[in-house]
Parts: C-alpha cells; sequence; structure tokens
C-alpha cells in the first residue's frame, strides 16, 4: 500500500527528515511515537502534498504511484486520508458545501458519479453519527467556533465520509478526553478493515489501548529509530523516550 | 514655465467640458438655476491630478484627455440578458444615458410611489423633484458634481410616499454601447424617501462591445424620519469603461440606509459615497466589494459623517484583486461634537492574488465627541495557504479551492443584500468570474 524509502525532506533549509524507511501493508495499522519536534507532522505532511516541504531525496510509493509527484487533491483520490493536527478554521465555508465539494471531487477521480443531495445528506447523517458530531456544528462554517476536541472528531467524520484506504492520523488524541477518545477510536475501528491501513501518530499510548496497532515505531530526530509491535507502545509509556535518545546516541 | 503649464490646464479642462456643454442643451426637466450656478462653478473647478490628496492613487490623466460623443443609438432589440434572474422588480432601462420605454416596465401604484425618467416628469411630481435637487450635490464639491449638475441629460426620480412602502424593488439599468469614439454619459438621480417609508433600489451598468466610455452620474439620496433604504450598485461594465460615481446619502431620526457597491470591472472607477447621519437612532451600512483583473483600478471613498448622537454606521469593503489590477479604499469617520454615543465601525479587508496587484487603503478618524465606539481596520493578505491546503487535502482542485476561499471572502459583504435574487445573482457573478 504505501512504501517509504529514504525519505529525506527539508523545510527552510533545516533537514527534518533524514532517511526515513516504512512500509504500511493492507490492513495494517502502524502506530508512530516519538518526543515532540522529532518530525512526525513533517512526515504528515509531507505525505499529504503540503507545499513548505522540500523534498530531497527518497520516495514514497502509494499503490505502485509515485506519491510525492501528486497534487494534495489527486493523493485524497487515490485513497489518501490525513487528520490534521491543527484543523484550520475556514470562514465563509459552510461544512455542508465544503463536504458535499470534498466528497463529489474524490468520487469525480474515483470514476464515481457524484451523489444525489438525499444521498450526500442521508451519508452525512450516518456519518455524523458515528463521531457523535452535533447537527449545530455542521450547519457552522468549517471548523469555525468549533472546540479542540469538536475539530478532532470533525476530522474523523471527514475520513469516514471520505472512506480513504489510508488515513494519517496527526495526533488526533491530543486534547481528547476520555469519551471522546473512545468514540474517534471507534469510528477508526469502524473503518479498519482488511484494505484499509492507518497511520496514527500519537505521544501517548492511551490511544493505542483503543486502536491497537500492529505495529509501532519511534521516530526521533527524522529517523525512525525503533519498531515492534504494540508491547513498544507500553515500554515507551513506563519508560520514556530517554532510553530510547541514549540508545540512539551510543 | 508655469504659465505655460496654467494654459496647458486650462486648455484641458475646455477640451474636456467642451462636449457636455453641447449635451446639456437636450437635458430636459431639471431646474434651471441650479444649472447655472453649476455651471459658474465649473469656472472654478480644476480637473484633479495626482497631486491633490483625495486623487493620489487615482490619475484622471486619460479620462480628461479623451474626445467624447453622446449617443442614444443602439443595435440592441432585447435586453433580457442585463436583468436579474427571479428579480421582479420595476425596471427602467437606458442606453448610453437615453430612456428606453420599450424595454422598461413600470407597474407601480401612483398612491405609493412615483418612479419615473427626469424627462418624463410632469406635475406635482416635476415640482417635488426640483425642489429638492441639488439638495446635497450642487456643484460647489468638485468639476464632477458641477460638471453633472450643470449638464446632466437624464436620471431616475423615486419618491416613496408618506408611510408606503415601494412593493417591488426598483432595477435601473445602464447600457453603454459605444461605437469608434468614446462615449459619455451624464446620469442624475434623486431617491426622496418620505417618512416611514421603504425602498429597494438596484441599479446596474453594463457595457455592450468593447467601445470606450465615461459616465459621470451623481445620486441624491434623502431618507426623512424612520424610512429605510437599500440601495445595490452593480458595476458590472466592460474594462474599456470609466466613471465617477458620487453618491449623497442624507438620514433623519430612525432612518435605515444600506448601500451596497459590487464593482467587477472597469477602467477606471471612482466611487464617492458620503452619508450624513443628521439625526439619532439612525443605522447606516455601507458594504463593497472590488473583483477586479487586468489593469482594472476601482477607488473608493467614503464618507460617513455622524451629526448627533445615537447612531450606528458600519462599514465594510472586501477587495479581491488579481493580475495588474489596483485597489483603492479611503474611507472617512467624522464625529461631530454633538454624536455621543455614536458606535461607528469600518473595515477594508483584501486579497491581493497575485505580485503585481495593488491596494492602497487609508481609514481616517475625525472623533470630536469622547463617549463613542469607533473601530477602524485594514488588512491586506495572500489568500490563506493554510486553508487551500485542508480543501485540497480533502480533494478538492486547487482552481475549485481557490475559488470556494474568494467565493466565501465576497459572500460577507453579499450575503447582508436583503434582496434574495440580487444576492443570488451576485454570487453567480462571482462564481462565474474565474
Ligand atoms: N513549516 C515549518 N517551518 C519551519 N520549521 C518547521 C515547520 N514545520 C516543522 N518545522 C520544524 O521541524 C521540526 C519537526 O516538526 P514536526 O514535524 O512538527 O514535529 P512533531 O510533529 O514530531 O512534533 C521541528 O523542529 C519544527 O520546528
Ligand atoms: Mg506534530
Amino acid at each position: 500500500m504505501l512504501k517509504i524509502n529514504d525519505l529525506q525532506v527539508s523545510v527552510e533549509g533545516n533537514k527534518i527528515l533524514k532517511g526515513l524507511n516504512l512500509e504500511v501493508k493492507p490492513g495494517e495499522v502502524h502506530a508512530i511515537m516519538g518526543p515532540n519536534g522529532s518530525g512526525k507532522s513533517t512526515l504528515a505532511s509531507v505525505l499529504a502534498g503540503k507545499e513548505d516541504y522540500e523534498v530531497e531525496g527518497g520516495e514514497a510509493i502509494f499503490n505502485g504511484k509515485d506519491l510525492l509527484d501528486m497534487e494534495p487533491d489527486e493523493r485524497a483520490g487515490e485513497g489518501l486520508f490525513l487528520a490534521f493536527q491543527y484543523p484550520v478554521e475556514i470562514p465563509g465555508v459552510s461544512m455542508v458545501n465544503f463536504m458535499r465539494t470534498s466528497l463529489n471531487a474524490v468520487r469525480e477521480y474515483r470514476g464515481q458519479e457524484p451523489l444525489k443531495a438525499g444521498e450526500f445528506l442521508k451519508l452525512m447523517k450516518e456519518k455524523k453519527s458515528i463521531v457523535e458530531l452535533d447537527d449545530k456544528l455542521t450547519k457552522r462554517a468549517v471548523n469555525e467556533g468549533f472546540s479542540g476536541g469538536e475539530k478532532k472528531r470533525n476530522e474523523i467524520f471527514q475520513m469516514a465520509m471520505l472512506e480513504p484506504t489510508l488515513s494519517i492520523l496527526d495526533e488526533t488524541d491530543s486534547g481528547l478526553d476520555i469519551d471522546a477518545l473512545r468514540i474517534v477510536a471507534n469510528a477508526v475501528n469502524k473503518l479498519r478493515n482488511e484494505n484499509n491501513s492507518f497511520l496514527v501518530i500519537t505521544h501517548y499510548q492511551r490511544l493505542l489501548d483503543y486502536i491497537v496497532p500492529d505495529f509501532v515505531h519511534v521516530l526521533y530526530k527524522g529517523k525512525i529509530v525503533k519498531s515492534g509491535g504494540k508491547e513498544l507502545a507500553l515500554e515507551l509509556e513506563e519508560k520514556g523516550y530517554d532510553w530510547i535518545k541514549a540508545d540512539v546516541a551510543v | 514655465m508655469t504659465n505655460q503649464t496654467l494654459t496647458t490646464n486650462k486648455s484641458q479642462k475646455e477640451k474636456f467640458l467642451n462636449p457636455f456643454t453641447q449635451l446639456g442643451k437636450n437635458g430636459k426637466g431639471m431646474e434651471l438655476d441650479i444649472r447655472a450656478k453649476a455651471i459658474e462653478a465649473l469656472k472654478d473647478h480644476e480637473i484633479p491630478t495626482r497631486k491633490w490628496e483625495a486623487w493620489k492613487y487615482t490619475d484622471l490623466k486619460t479620462i480628461a484627455n479623451r474626445d467624447y460623443q453622446f449617443s442614444g443609438e443602439s443595435s440592441l432589440d432585447q435586453i433580457t440578458s442585463f436583468q436579474i434572474p427571479d428579480l421582479e422588480a420595476d425596471q427602467l432601462v437606458f442606453i448610453n444615458g437615453v430612456y428606453q420605454d420599450q424595454f422598461s416596465s413600470l407597474t407601480y401604484n401612483q398612491n405609493l410611489v412615483t418612479i419615473s425618467p427626469i424627462s418624463e416628469l410632469q406635475g406635482e411630481d416635476k415640482s417635488i423633484f426640483e425642489t429638492h435637487l441639488g439638495s446635497l450635490i450642487n456643484g460647489e464639491e468638485d468639476i464632477f458634481s458641477a460638471l453633472n449638475t450643470a449638464y446632466a441629460q437624464e436620471g431616475v426620480f423615486i419618491r416613496v410616499k408618506r408611510g408606503k412602502n415601494a412593493v417591488k424593488p426598483i432595477h435601473i439599468i445602464h447600457i453603454s454601447q459605444a461605437s469608434e469614439q468614446p462615449l459619455a454619459t451624464q446620469f442624475r438621480n434623486l431617491f426622496l424617501i418620505e417618512e416611514n417609508s421603504s425602498v429597494e433600489v438596484i441599479e446596474s451598468q453594463h457595457s455592450v462591445g468593447e467601445g470606450v466610455s465615461f459616465s459621470n452620474s451623481v445620486t441624491e439620496i434623502l431618507v426623512r424620519k424612520n424610512a429605510g433604504v437599500e440601495y445595490v450598485k452593480l458595476q458590472l461594465e466592460s474594462d474599456q469603461a470609466s466613471q465617477i460615481n458620487s453618491t449623497v446619502v442624507y438620514q433623519e431620526d430612525d432612518s435605515r440606509a444600506s448601500v451596497f457597491t459590487i464593482t467587477m470591472s472597469g477602467e477606471t472607477v471612482r466611487n464617492n459615497l458620503r452619508m450624513r447621519l443628521d439625526g439619532q437612532n439612525i443605522e447606516s451600512h455601507l458594504m463593497g466589494i472590488n473583483l477586479l483583473s487586468g489593469s482594472q483600478h476601482v477607488d473608493h471613498h467614503t464618507e460617513v459623517h455622524h451629526l448627533k448622537p445615537h447612531c450606528f454606521s458600519n462599514e465594510l469593503y472586501k477587495g479581491i484583486m488579481s493580475e495588474m489590477s489596483t485597489g483603492v479604499f479611503n474611507g472617512k469617520i467624522h464625529v461631530y461634537p454633538d454624536a455621543q454615543k455614536t458606535n461607528a465601525f469600518q473595515s477594508n479587508r483584501n486579497i491581493l492574488l497575485s505580485d503585481t496587484a495593488n491596494i492602497y487603503t487609508k481609514p481616517q478618524l475625525e472623533i470630536y465627541a469622547d463617549d463613542v465606539k469607533c473601530s477602524h481596520g485594514a488588512t491586506t493578505g495572500r489568500l490563506d495557504e493554510e486553508a487551500m491546503f485542508y480543501l485540497r487535502a480533502r480533494g478538492i482542485k486547487e482552481y475549485d479551492a481557490r475559488i470556494m476561499l474568494i467565493y466565501a471572502f465576497a459572500m460577507e459583504v453579499v450575503d447582508n443584500i436583503s434582496i434574495e435574487p440580487v444576492r443570488n445573482f451576485i454570487s453567480s457573478l462571482i462564481q462565474n468570474r474565474f
């Protein structure tokens, strides 16, 4: 599904990712953990196609295609979804209009007919209930006046609408209380199947109690320095990152 | 040297004015005394240059150096493409400044309202028109208002009678169809909104063909006690069309006025809008959109005069400038010593879509009362990159994402227009612009 080879990325002249390798197969859930500033969001943004990032080497192959050569909207069409760490507010663009435009754009890319108004609203309703997103929120402009937690749930709502095959969740759990965390995890688990994969970026082991990963990777100073099974997350929770840092220093 | 410059200016002014004096001979129905005074006033006014503070960013040389003609001739056999879909309105159509009876439709009830081209005014309406003409703009202001007062060829008189409402909105349609020679028109409106009455007026300007045109128009709006007016100007001419457009709104106690200026084209456009809040508990809204491309140049000069206490004014102008276009915004709020408890807000926000587009924005607050709430702010930026990326990451193509954001930006103004078909019309213009 996704194969990243020796990815090197810099921002404003600073090298952030320094040769990152990762392979995600269909149906797998990978967790990426690591201290602040290690490059987790950079990885997510580069995969989603954000412009500020300069790819200086390596490649990312998504379903056999060169991901880094595609426009952000093409990547979404191909089935990639990024749940943003900091979702942006877009005044004046209503949630409904945004979601309809987005869904129909993705459908068009996938060679599907646009949804009829009735079908669309029905789908909205169904997916909203999965993340328990208030009707009041979908009547507003995109993310406008949403609380931190509501923004995160809105990301997962959009994910459920667009039915991606690879979802990248960038610290979707941060700022969520335990109930919201459960809602988000349930939504992810509902989408989880043998075809859909997830890249779950998180700071805390907590989320991984609910979304149980197949693999856990530690990203530190722009490289994956350690990989393991779900027990690695527990170990990190217990011991912190210092032992990893020490390992790397050696 | 100085002498020579003076002569050049003088002859340039005369050359510019000359064709208009010819036109004035045909101008019908306007009270003569005020015209004579304006002709006198013209002698003292000069064509503004960029050395004048109020004209710092707008160059009139090109406009002033053309050899204009006036022509009512037109090849149009229908005007439906200039109508606003689904808008049921009393409609007056003018081609090159000349009233077109066959394209107009007036079905108003005479007990409620008078809606008439000035050339056809008679009886009581004519005398009421003449009594009020020039009460807000009389030619002393500048060369353009003097020129208009002296030689305007036509205009619209609207009088909404005391305690009545004009049931349908009124749509004034201007179509310019210039031939080889540059075309000039001079238009003069007077709207008299009597006590406890209200009206909605849409005035749209369009071009046919690519000929060069210039219009110099003046609109006076008197809003009596507890009356209301919504006036929407749609400036949709070609980018060969220039204009000077001066509007003064005078408001009495408890009145409401909203003026929208939606400018989507124009070679050189100057809009002067002045609101005089001469009563208590008045509400005034001034709103505008510049949606410009090419080398279009649009200059808004607005003034809000708070003369009495307890009034509210709200001003929001938004500019979206692409390519090499230029927007100018100069907004003045003047709060007089009597005008305690004034609430006056002003905001000018701009998006530049290219490196070569320009905006010059200048707010001016002159506040002579102490118990007031006033604010102003101006912002200029690019399209929000973060928002662009968010939309594109959701599968929306770059082009569509841009339109979505521009549209959202502009709709903050458009949403304040109360007539739904007009709102829909403007939003489709914005969406189809790209
Ligand atoms: N747009 C940017 N401009 C400049 N520096 C950036 C930008 N984005 C990230 N960085 C820098 O890159 C490094 C990695 O950041 P990030 O990927 O956000 O880390 P993480 O998500 O792991 O906390 C940090 O040092 C951060 O300051
Ligand atoms: Mg991050």
